[in-house]
């Protein structure tokens, strides 16, 4: 007689109440004997193998083997097509004899599940991943779970390139309770701030503080948050700043320059003011041109000095440091030149801050601050050449 | 001294089937030395029709064919002990 002849009647109450439960059941249940060959099939089973009872009592399943509780399994559908499974099993007895009843749930929604994380997942790190703010998430007790590659990239660079001192796993507090070096003493600020934002006592916690390198000076911004969501803990990010340091640095030494530079022009035109009241040496009555200003009476002259002038600042501008100058002779020329225009102090002044602008244009304010103090220094000096040639008729 | 003959079932190459593929390697070297082996392994999803007609209904699946009579196991193949017990093959300590 083949198994598939067998009567699906129970032979004891108890195998009864045993169909009963397994017919009415969600999860898929077969019994198979000693040999592996299918003894039942519940509702739930034939659905998961697309195939009858009819069709499966008597077939060899197999024996089960499992190891722990449950073991991951292909079922073989009647079109070919496979279904993720667990199974587990129980021993029983069925019909009298010892058997194995075997449990099978469809794995297809936790698959499709466990996708949708691991999906979710990678996108949170992808964007993660794409900040260049150094990024490490810590848990509740302030172990690290998560960092993302500028985090890593920058561990590599500075010491940690496994990650073993700042990687996951890794407590953040002890690591900057452990933190030597210039940023020593804001360790317990930082480590009390990072508490109070993990605490929901802080919303926020910033902190700018310089990494140097060996070759150039960094500085950083760190910044904790708390974790928004079901899981407490706190997202550190840590930002370079050093950019935004230097052009803040620079813009604050411009406006001083500038007001500097202002300061000076207002004497200097006062000086001229004053200057240009003065009566002109009785020996050189007889002027080249009016009383008017060279600017005005003429701007192609008045243009042709001022690049002399600049010309003669740059090359100062450039000796700096050099203790034998080249320039006296340079300086004494032009004052000979302005002087047989009998060029006015006024003249000189705006001579003097045309060139001044026109060079302090689109450059840094160290090399600014340069063309301001030679600037003084030649004015001064071809002032007193001038003075010189008006009294003397040359430049001693 | 009889053959030997065991046929494993997978769906593809996975880290678990390279695992059960890898202990039976191992349980036929070490535990069934002497013994003329033969395992053979086949992928239902490039011959889907030698699993139809073995009547195969799930993966991992192994047939020990040979020698008789046949034993069919389901589940955890990563268990030299358990699978040996399963086969009704000679526990044999290694050589």
């Amino acid at each position: 007689m083949e198994y598939a002849d067998l009567p699906l009647v129970p032979s004891v109450e108890s195998d009864a109440q045993l169909q009963t439960i397994a017919n009415t059941s969600t999860d898929g249940m077969l019994i198979v004997d000693a040999d592996g060959r299918v003894r039942f099939v519940n509702p739930a089973a034939e659905g998961l193998l697309r195939r009858r009872a009819s069709d499966l009592i008597g077939q060899i399943f197999g024996l089960p083997i499992i190891i722990s509780e449950a073991v991951e399994i292909n079922l073989i559908q009647a079109d070919g097509k496979l279904l993720a499974t667990e199974m587990r099993t129980v021993a029983i007895v069925w019909e009298g004899a010892p058997a194995q009843m075997i449990l099978l749930r469809d794995l297809t929604d936790q698959r499709r599940a466990q996708e949708a994380v691991r999906d979710a997942e990678g996108f949170s790190r992808a964007i993660l991943n794409s900040l260049t703010h150094h990024i490490a998430v810590l848990d509740d007790a302030g172990t690290i779970i998560l960092v993302n590659d500028a985090w890593h990239q920058f561990a590599m660079e500075n010491g940690d390139p496994q990650l073993t001192a700042t990687g996951v796993g890794m407590n953040y507090f002890a690591v900057c309770s452990t933190s030597s070096g210039a940023n020593a003493q804001e360790v317990p600020a930082v480590v009390q701030g990072m508490r109070r934002v993990l605490h929901g006592d802080l919303p926020a916690f910033e902190l700018d503080y310089p990494c140097h390198s060996p070759d150039e000076e960094r500085w950083f911004q760190m910044r904790a948050v708390p974790l928004h969501g079901p899981r407490r803990g706190m997202v550190i990010s840590h930002t370079d700043i050093t950019d935004q340091r230097r052009n803040a640095q620079a813009a604050a030494e411009s406006a001083a320059l500038r007001a500097q530079l202002l300061a000076r022009e207002r004497e200097i035109v006062a000086l001229g003011a004053l200057s240009s009241t003065e009566r002109r040496p009785s020996g050189v009555a007889q002027t080249l041109r009016s009383e008017e200003a060279l600017r005005t009476a003429n701007p192609t002259l008045f243009r042709e000095y001022v690049g002399r002038y600049a010309d003669l600042l740059e090359s100062l501008v450039d000796e700096r440091g050099f203790e034998a100058r080249n320039t006296d002779a340079t300086v004494r020329t032009l004052a000979s030149s302005l002087g047989n225009l009998f060029i006015s102090a006024r003249d000189v002044v705006e001579i003097h801050l045309a060139a001044l602008r026109s060079r302090s244009v689109g450059v840094a304010p160290s090399r600014q601050q340069a063309y301001l103090e030679e600037g003084r220094v030649l004015l001064l000096q071809l002032m007193g050449f001038l003075v010189a040639y008006y009294r003397d008729g040359l430049v001693a | 001294m009889n053959i030997i003959v065991l046929q494993l079932f997978i769906a593809g190459r996975t880290p678990r089937t390279e695992h059960a593929i890898s202990t039976l390697r191992q349980l036929i070297e070490q535990r069934l030395i002497g013994y003329p082996c033969e395992l053979v392994i086949v992928d239902v999803l490039t011959d889907p029709q030698q699993a139809e007609e073995r009547h195969i209904l799930a993966t991992p699946t192994l047939i020990k064919m040979l020698p008789l009579p046949q034993r069919r196991i389901i589940g955890d193949l990563a268990d030299a002990d358990g699978l040996l017990a399963a086969l009704s093959l000679p526990p044999l300590s290694s050589a």
